[in-house]
């Protein structure tokens, strides 16, 4: 499990591939593959993000590599009763067409055993509201780069407690222009400065 | 709504460069930008612009690196609009970007917005025109004994007296994200490095040969190099990786520039702290420009660095959008109380004048500098 720790962090996506197999033929449960080594692996990667011992091209290359052995166990996780720790909804604002904060954001989530529902970019409010009804998420995290599209939080926001769904979602959002002022001011849950705080706030609101 | 008041008649270009190379301490705060979008200086006046923001620009060049006549004729359109804000707002310089025969990718958004996003292209991040070395080799890169300045050279006599020409010039790390894609740069920054390398050295050698015809020219007051190394909490990628594939080669480009005795200012958005004492001693910036408060209020960057360089603008863009007039002049009294004072600052947003910004806004931010410099007797 540690040579494939290792492979993970070095953004080997064919080492990881090939690790992960060969654990699965030497009969290691799948979920056991799952969380002690792809999470693990991708907390490690947070952490040394977090603390500036790797940048996001690191970041990349591990989450390629984490992916690699997540193809592996994909045909067997549904047969093996893994679930998911939670669902997330995740989106870029209305107008704004940036989303590299956001997939990292999807990539520490997922790395920690969230299912993601990715809206993708410039998504509007509606939209939003919309894939709360349907997938039920935890967790809502919403993403602007521009100063133009911040407004756009406020009115998700809106939208999603005029259709009275907001009791049910813990909102997090971030981006270069919003700080903890604005995630204040519009009634978000979480401001988060990067993707591993995201991750730690997604995480803890599955306990409450 | 057109300007009503200049923010000063006559332009004085050799106080600016002074200023910018902190040869005077004494002396009122001038105003300086990076660059101001087509909407704005549309608005300002009163004149047509052929772009809504500056970025509709990065398809100027076709795909096979040629320029059509409908660019020509935008183009021409661009210098005379810089001219006349140059002219009305009463800039020290007039602000020319010269044509740089280099494809780019985009991605466009168009959404009318009362008061928000008109139109407007942004840099597309997953996808660029270089994925690999095949696609570099085949690249129709210009070629650099063609490379001319007639931006320059068509302004030149139409600038005002005792004005300069400031040159924008996109920066080789901006140039290698517009090329590659911001994804894929940073992927192959890990799995073939060589390839960012032969990229960097490209472009390094298009700005060396540019650079050294357009720094030589008389008219030319000083070099604005726009550089994007970071986002809100680092640099984009290693310190490390700047400091082996970028840095020096940002010094021959700067070393061009000081060869002709003009300064160096450089524009780089994000927090690069860890970049900063290379781009002041191995670079050899004269001047840096980008704040958002956020990151790092441009106050606090001026007690660390005036001494060394200067400093320039500092009023962030989400206020010169979302804030109250008030609210902007409030925010421009702290910053000239606490930056005007020393010299070496020089006024202005923290980033640009976009096409988002509100051009009330825009103007209480020049009128509470001149009020300010009034009253310090200026």
């Amino acid at each position: 499990m540690e040579a494939l720790k290792e492979k993970i962090i070095a953004g080997d996506e064919a080492g990881t591939a090939e690790i992960v197999q060969n654990l699965l033929d030497d009969r290691v449960e799948v979920e056991v593959i799952m969380k002690q080594g792809l999470i693990t692996a991708m907390d490690e990667v947070g952490d040394r993000f977090q603390s500036g011992r790797i940048y996001l091209p690191e970041m990349l290359v591990a989450a390629q590599a984490m992916k690699s052995g997540l193809a592996v166990l994909e045909p067997l996780i549904k047969g093996s009763g893994v679930k998911p720790i939670g669902t997330a909804v995740i989106g870029t604002m209305r107008g704004d067409l940036h989303d590299i904060g956001k997939n990292l954001v999807i990539m520490s989530l997922e790395g920690a055993g969230f299912e993601v529902v990715d809206l993708g970019m410039d998504v509007p409010p509606e939209k939003f509201v919309d894939a709360i009804t349907t997938h039920q998420p935890r967790v809502v995290g919403m993403s602007a780069l521009l100063s133009t599209t911040m407004p756009g939080m406020e009115q998700t926001i809106q939208a999603i407690e005029t259709a009275g769904l907001r009791d049910g979602v813990k909102i997090m959002v971030g981006g270069a222009p919003v700080n903890q002022d604005f995630a204040d001011r519009i009634g978000a849950d979480f401001y988060g400065k990067d993707s591993v705080a995201a991750k730690v706030f997604a995480v803890q609101s599955l306990q409450g | 709504m057109a300007i009503q008041q200049p923010f000063k008649h006559g332009a004085d270009f050799e106080y600016l460069r002074k200023v910018l190379m902190r040869e005077v301490s004494e002396g009122p705060v001038p105003i300086i930008e990076l660059a101001v979008d087509g909407d704005p200086m549309s608005e300002v006046t009163g004149l047509p612009t052929p772009f809504s923001s500056l970025l509709d620009m990065m398809d100027f060049v076709e795909s096979d690196g040629s320029i059509n006549q409908d660019s020509l004729r935008k183009g021409i359109q661009i210098n005379d609009l810089s001219l006349a804000f140059a002219r009305a707002v009463g800039y020290d310089y007039v602000t020319v970007i010269p044509a740089i025969l280099i494809p780019r990718t985009k991605a466009n958004i168009s959404r009318e917005v009362p008061g928000q996003v008109k139109q407007r292209s942004w840099q597309n991040e997953h996808a660029g025109l270089i994925p690999d070395r095949a696609a570099f080799e085949a690249f129709p890169w210009p070629q650099t004994s063609g490379l001319g300045i007639v931006s320059i050279d068509y302004i030149v006599p139409q600038i005002p007296e005792g004005a300069r020409i400031m040159v924008f010039y996109m920066g080789i790390f901006e140039d290698l994200r517009a090329l590659m894609g911001f994804e894929q740069m940073a992927i192959k920054s890990i799995r073939e490095p060589g390839l960012i390398g032969d990229i960097l050295e490209k472009l390094t050698v298009i700005a060396e040969t540019e650079l050294d015809k357009i720094a030589a020219h008389p008219a030319v007051g000083a070099v604005f190099y726009a550089d994007d190394m970071g986002f809100n909490t680092g640099t984009m990628l290693s310190p490390a990786f700047f400091k082996e594939w970028v840095i020096p080669r940002q010094k021959r480009i700067a070393d061009i520039v000081h060869k002709h005795g003009k300064p160096f200012l450089l524009h780089a958005c994000g927090q690069v702290d860890a970049l900063m004492e290379d781009l002041i001693e191995v670079v050899g910036i004269d001047g840096y420009h980008s704040f958002e408060d956020n990151i790092e209020p441009v106050e606090e960057f001026y007690r660390r660095y005036h001494d060394r360089i200067s400093v320039l603008g500092g009023v962030d863009v989400n206020l010169l959008t979302h804030g109250s007039r008030e609210e902007v002049r409030a925010r421009c009294r702290q910053i000239l109380d606490a930056c005007g004072p020393g010299g070496g600052f020089a006024m202005g947003s923290g980033n640009s004048i976009t096409n988002y910004c509100k051009i009330e806004n825009y103007y209480a931010m020049l009128d509470e500098t001149r009020r300010w410099n009034q009253e310090q007797g200026f």
